[in-house]
């Protein structure tokens, strides 16, 4: 096909050129045949930057993406993929599980058969699916390659405006005023330039013709704002980064000190304490119910300073930093952060401070102190006797020799084997097996074992092990224990900040679009003929009201209504 | 604190009152242009000015009520449905008059008003008692996160409005075409849709008023890990005769409604959540209140409802209310997306720890941005003008309720406390 | 700038191939906490009952054979006199066999592991560490590794018997 590129103004115009770049007379063949129709301004009616002859494979990789019409293609269709992933709950929302085939089940037993169905299209995990991910990519592309070939010409075309234009160009604008000027044309276009001057515009005289332009930086809006959004896809990219992402849970019971694995770092969780409401504070409908006000996980942080990855050594701790750990106020050290995720009330012993006693006498030797989980040592000094730690079980059971076992590996129910030695011991020690749960599954236990041991010989029954005044005005005594365990989200995300940097840029760049108009009005008079345009990409209510006010304050009274050139026949 | 909270509602029914009257008045200089011996313009410019004032007295007693209860109840009233719907309802008429001081449409008026009394109606469907926050919600983000949320979609809804006048503007009863009845059909559905959440509405307070009530109980056997069977026994409450009962249910209380005293029929397999019979019931039960409430419209206008508003639209021009509503889009998109987007991004990523979890009202509020980033892409560069943008500004307002209002009821995520 | 466009067009398309190949390519290969046959195993240092330290480098060029075990899993300790066996058996030959405890105290260990009598290290892991870096589901696991680092098989679960163990062994110190 050929087409003309060359205007009679005498400039030469790139090919896909709509009106001429400098006189902004219409070239394209349709525009032509309809003398009345309404000009089309997109971009100033420049050539695209990819619009060539004879497109090569590069090309027309690079037109696909340039082209709007395929950006909101991208744009529904990844919108309906996105609501795709909000018919069931999202596998990643799953935080137990890891593998295909738990997850499988999982939506097999909740959704039935289309829980299966949905499973298997992967739609379980629409967000991090291959195809949704390339629907962003291309996004992403589309976002540069469409700015770029678009603010590049645009910016030219709009940095050498000729003043004089076309009178086509003139007449066939969205605003257009045609009439008769009684008064001296150039004193004239000189006050109607002052008028509009107050207006905040630019303006610019030329031999009878005026060029007026106000907010030309919000024609720049859109582009910052996709400039924001290729940062935000960016940095949403980095988190895939291996270093600059991390996301787990730790568990602490109160009391609990546990290292953030992968990190240098230990968290203790000093205590939990939850808040409800009272029933004066609650709604009619709720009252009688517990609504939870506050739970907070009072934590400190360590950094391990010695013998870290020491095997043999307990590591060596500086406290860091304490907070109180809320839902909405997390735990910040160097980039690491520490959420409240949720918590548990499940009770736990922690230690005890049990008294070595004299059946007989009902005489105290002493009291020493026992950790439930991980006792410290394996020997203890009561009075003149040493209790030797034999034997431990965090979750006492028996095997299927009937054989003492442990269950798990929680302190669910303690037992602890003691070989006593001491005045009037015999010398290989007493045995004694001991059950701090003051449950009376374990002091069944506890009796039936020991009752054992001394049909051994081992054990003359002439010791016991117990915490005295366990409860002191209804509170636990010489006890230890954790009531709630509490779940913490453990975060590094380093691409945050660009996260953020992204979306204020976007932000600025959308109020810059759409909050101001790029308003440009030309004029010209031909001998008495006056002959006004204007154009705006947005809100041409705002511009015909400020050519009708110029207009009036010029000695023209128009209605800014009459001022329309848009055809209802669209 | 009790007292603030009595002259907060007293405010708020002011208000509702007011919109109303707003309404009529709107109505009246819309369509009664042709009553009185004054010239036309006068007429509309006249009631419209009194609508106006109606609707800003309205509004300030509206704001009294949200100030009020904020006081009285010690948190912000945006944290359950019934606040945050009465909210959005100030929010649209607060772009509802942003918009009619930039273009003194008195049209706009009469559909962003009937707009503001059905949301704030159907608020009222919610119960309205404050409740303590939960830890989630006890942040300042709370604040700053539902309200300019709230005030883009608000812009959005003003577009909705605009869009379904132009809509109605348009339409050409003459043409008996495909395209021509297609358009004739949509639009007039579209009145029909608005008309069934008035009937869900209306359904709501009769039976309310009437003091009706049913329940049921299921029971719900799980299987623990270590075999032992679970059962857990929930009971719903119906406000509205259950024609559907939820499935495998036992009745609890029946109240006999016109000689039916069992539901019709049990909630499909399916739909076996306990809530979801009672959900099905409700949509049943709107359609049927709209169905009659159409009919009754439609046997005073004795003609399609579009049909009997569009002469009254006849010396407005389309264009106008076409860049209303884009303008109001145009005002609403930056907003929306700096509160539904950035700001929730900002308070996601301070109270749970991601700024971004794919939670389904996240999701939703992200195809809102698409669909309405679309929307001004196809405007702006693909010259998508006139009738078309109008369907998109109309469906882009069904997707904005079904973000609010659907997500809520048919999906639970984690915003699952601002259900009803 | 017209006199640059095709350069920039290259480099603009070939920075989104890289990107977004990156991006694409991350989500088709999603990682498996869960380490199968062909992968390399997580290094570990711990200590053995001794206080001898363990690390899995020590053991690089030998047929290596990890069993994750504990005392409160009944198939662990079933299987534990099995495994012994055919250490015994086959250690001459330059098999080795580490057995790493679940997190338990190391009284509760020591005490079974005299108990049985076994010989072979038994290493004490910390706080489930090497445990999850194995991305263990199921108790007990046991990894048989070639002699060029590379695990040959995984068995989950217990009830491995005498029979099956040796079969292991034999196609591992064949590798």
């Amino acid at each position: 096909m050929f087409q003309n590129t060359k205007c009679e103004c005498g400039h030469q115009n790139p090919i896909g050129t709509v009106l001429c770049e400098s006189c902004g007379k219409p070239l394209d063949e349709g525009l032509l045949k309809d003398e009345n129709a309404q000009l089309e301004m997109r971009y100033d009616g420049v050539a695209r930057r990819s619009q060539k002859a004879n497109p090569h494979v590069v090309d027309r990789i690079w037109n696909f993406f340039s082209s709007v019409k395929i950006a909101v293609y991208l744009i529904v269709i990844t919108l309906i993929g996105a609501s795709l992933g909000t018919i069931f709950q999202q596998e990643s929302t799953l935080i137990n599980m890891t593998e295909r085939s738990e997850f499988a089940a999982f939506y097999k037993e909740k959704y039935g058969t289309v829980g299966v169905i949905y499973h298997a299209l992967g739609l379980s995990r629409t967000y991090e699916s291959w195809w949704f991910i390339t629907l962003l990519v291309m996004i992403g592309t589309s976002l540069v390659v469409c700015s770029l070939d678009r603010v590049l010409p645009l910016y030219r075309a709009l940095s050498k405006q000729q003043i004089r234009k076309h009178l086509q160009f003139i007449t066939r604008q969205q605003v257009v005023y045609v009439g008769t000027l009684k008064d001296e044309p150039k004193e004239w276009v000189g006050r109607f330039g002052q008028e509009l001057k107050r207006k905040r515009y630019r303006v610019w005289q030329e031999n009878g013709a005026l060029l007026a332009e106000k907010n030309r930086f919000s024609r720049w809006g859109p582009y910052i704002n996709h400039i924001g959004l290729i940062i935000f896809l960016l940095a949403v990219l980095g988190r895939s980064i291996p270093s600059w992402h991390m996301d787990q849970y730790l568990s602490l019971y109160e009391g609990e000190t546990r290292q953030i694995p992968g990190t240098n770092y230990y968290l203790k969780s000093d205590k939990f304490t939850v808040d409800y409401y009272n029933d004066s504070e609650l709604a009619n409908n709720q009252k009688g119910t517990k609504v939870v006000k506050l739970y907070e996980t009072q934590a400190r942080l360590y950094e391990c300073t010695d013998a870290c990855d020491d095997p043999l050594a307990e590591p060596v701790l500086k406290e860091v930093m304490q907070h109180e750990i809320r839902v909405n106020s997390a735990l910040t050290y160097k980039g690491l952060s520490i959420y409240q995720n949720s918590y548990q009330e499940r009770v736990r012993l922690i230690s005890v401070h049990p008294t070595l006693l004299d059946v007989g006498t009902g005489e105290a030797f002493g009291t020493f102190d026992l950790l439930m989980d991980h006792p410290d040592r394996n020997q203890f000094q009561v009075g003149d006797y040493t209790l030797k730690l034999n034997d431990y079980y965090p979750d006492f059971s028996l095997d299927e020799q009937k054989r003492p076992m442990t269950k798990s590996r929680d302190p669910n129910n303690p037992a602890f084997v003691f070989r006593i030695f001491g005045p009037g011991v015999q010398s290989k020690g007493e045995i004694y097996i001991y059950f701090p749960l003051p449950n009376e599954k374990s002091k069944y236990y506890e009796q039936v074992l020991n009752e054992s041991f001394k049909i051994r010989g081992d054990n003359t029954g002439r010791f016991a092990v117990k915490v005295e005044n366990p409860i002191v005005d209804g509170k636990m005594n010489n006890i230890e224990y954790s009531e709630y365990t509490t779940y913490l989200n453990i975060r590094v995300d380093k691409a945050m900040p660009y996260i953020w940097v992204g979306a204020a840029i976007s932000m600025i760049g959308l109020i810059m679009g759409f909050y101001w108009q790029h308003r440009r009005i030309w004029l010209r008079v031909d001998g008495d003929k006056l002959s006004l345009g204007g154009h705006t990409n947005k809100n041409s209510f705002g511009l015909r009201a400020d050519v009708a006010w110029a207009l009036g304050r010029s000695g023209i009274e128009v209605s800014p209504k009459s001022l329309d050139n848009r055809r209802n026949s669209r | 604190m009790k007292w603030w909270l009595d002259f907060s509602s007293d405010a708020f029914m002011v208000a509702f009152y007011l919109y109303c009257a707003s309404f009529i008045t709107f109505a009246i200089a819309v369509g009664g242009k042709r009553w009185s011996n004054r010239k036309p313009e006068d007429h509309a410019n006249r009631w419209g000015k009194i609508g106006f004032g109606l609707a800003v007295v309205g509004w300030i007693a509206h704001l009294t009520f949200f100030f009020t209860r904020w006081y009285g109840g010690g948190h912000i009233p945006t944290s359950n449905m019934y606040e945050f719907m009465t909210f959005l309802g100030m929010a649209i008429m607060f772009a509802f008059i942003i918009v009619h001081l930039i273009y003194r449409n008195m049209l706009l008026g009469a559909f962003a008003l009937p707009l503001v009394v059905i949301i704030v109606a159907y608020a009222s469907v919610f119960p309205s008692e404050v409740q303590p926050l939960i830890p989630a919600l006890n942040n300042v983000w709370l604040k700053i996160h539902v309200t300019t949320a709230a005030t883009g979609e608000a812009f959005f809804a003003v577009g909705f409005a605009a869009a379904l006048v132009q809509l109605i503007r348009v339409v050409d009863f003459t043409r008996t075409d495909k395209a021509g009845r297609r358009s004739q059909f949509w639009t007039e559905f579209s009145l029909f849709v608005i008309i069934v959440l008035v009937g869900f509405i209306v359904a709501v307070f009769a039976f309310r008023g009437a003091g009706y009530e049913a329940s049921f109980t299921q029971e719900k056997v799980t299987i623990a890990d270590d075999g032992t069977a679970l059962s857990e026994v929930n009971k719903v409450e119906y406000s509205l005769p259950p024609l559907v009962a939820p499935y495998n249910s036992e009745t609890v209380v029946f109240k006999p409604f016109l000689g039916m005293s069992k539901p019709l029929v049990e909630a499909p397999s399916w739909l076996n959540g306990v809530n979801a019979g009672r959900k099905l019931n409700t949509i049943i039960w709107s359609v049927i209140a709209g169905v009659i409430l159409y009919g009754i419209l439609r046997l005073i206008a004795r003609k399609k409802l579009t049909a009997a508003i569009h002469p009254h639209l006849s010396d407005i021009d389309a264009d106008d209310l076409e860049e209303i509503s884009y303008r109001a889009i145009a005002i609403g998109f930056p907003i929306f997306t700096l509160g539904a987007l950035i700001f929730a991004m900002i308070w996601a990523q301070i109270a749970w720890s991601r700024f971004w979890g794919w939670d389904p009202k996240e999701v939703w509020a992200l195809i809102t941005w698409l669909f309405y980033s679309a929307y001004l892409h196809l405007r702006l560069s693909r010259g998508w003008q006139g009738t078309r943008s109008a369907w998109l500004a109309v469906i882009g307002f069904l997707v904005v309720m079904f973000t609010l209002v659907g997500v809520n009821l048919v999906i639970a995520g984690l915003h699952s406390y601002a259900g009803a | 700038m017209g006199r640059y466009r095709k350069p920039i067009q290259y480099v603009i398309l070939a920075f989104v191939l890289l990107i977004g190949g990156f991006a694409i390519g991350n989500s088709l290969f999603t990682k498996s906490v869960v380490l199968a046959k062909g992968d390399k195993p997580p290094s570990f240092r711990l200590a053995d009952l001794n206080s001898q330290v363990h690390e899995l480098k020590d053991y690089e060029g030998k047929p290596l054979i990890i069993n994750f075990w504990g005392t409160f899993c009944p198939p662990c300790r079933n299987e534990m006199p099995a495994l012994q066996q055919q250490y015994e058996k086959w250690k001459g030959q330059g098999l080795e066999l580490i057995g790493i405890n679940l997190s338990e105290d190391r009284l509760t260990v020591d005490s079974f592991i005299r108990q049985i009598g076994v010989d072979f290290p038994i290493l004490l892991d910390k706080d489930k560490k090497t445990e999850k870096a194995y991305g263990l589901k199921q108790y007990p696991t046991t990894f048989f590794i070639t002699p060029a680092g590379k695990i040959q098989e995984v068995v989950i679960g217990g009830l491995l018997t005498e029979d099956e163990i040796e079969k292991r062994v034999e196609r591992l110190m064949q590798s």
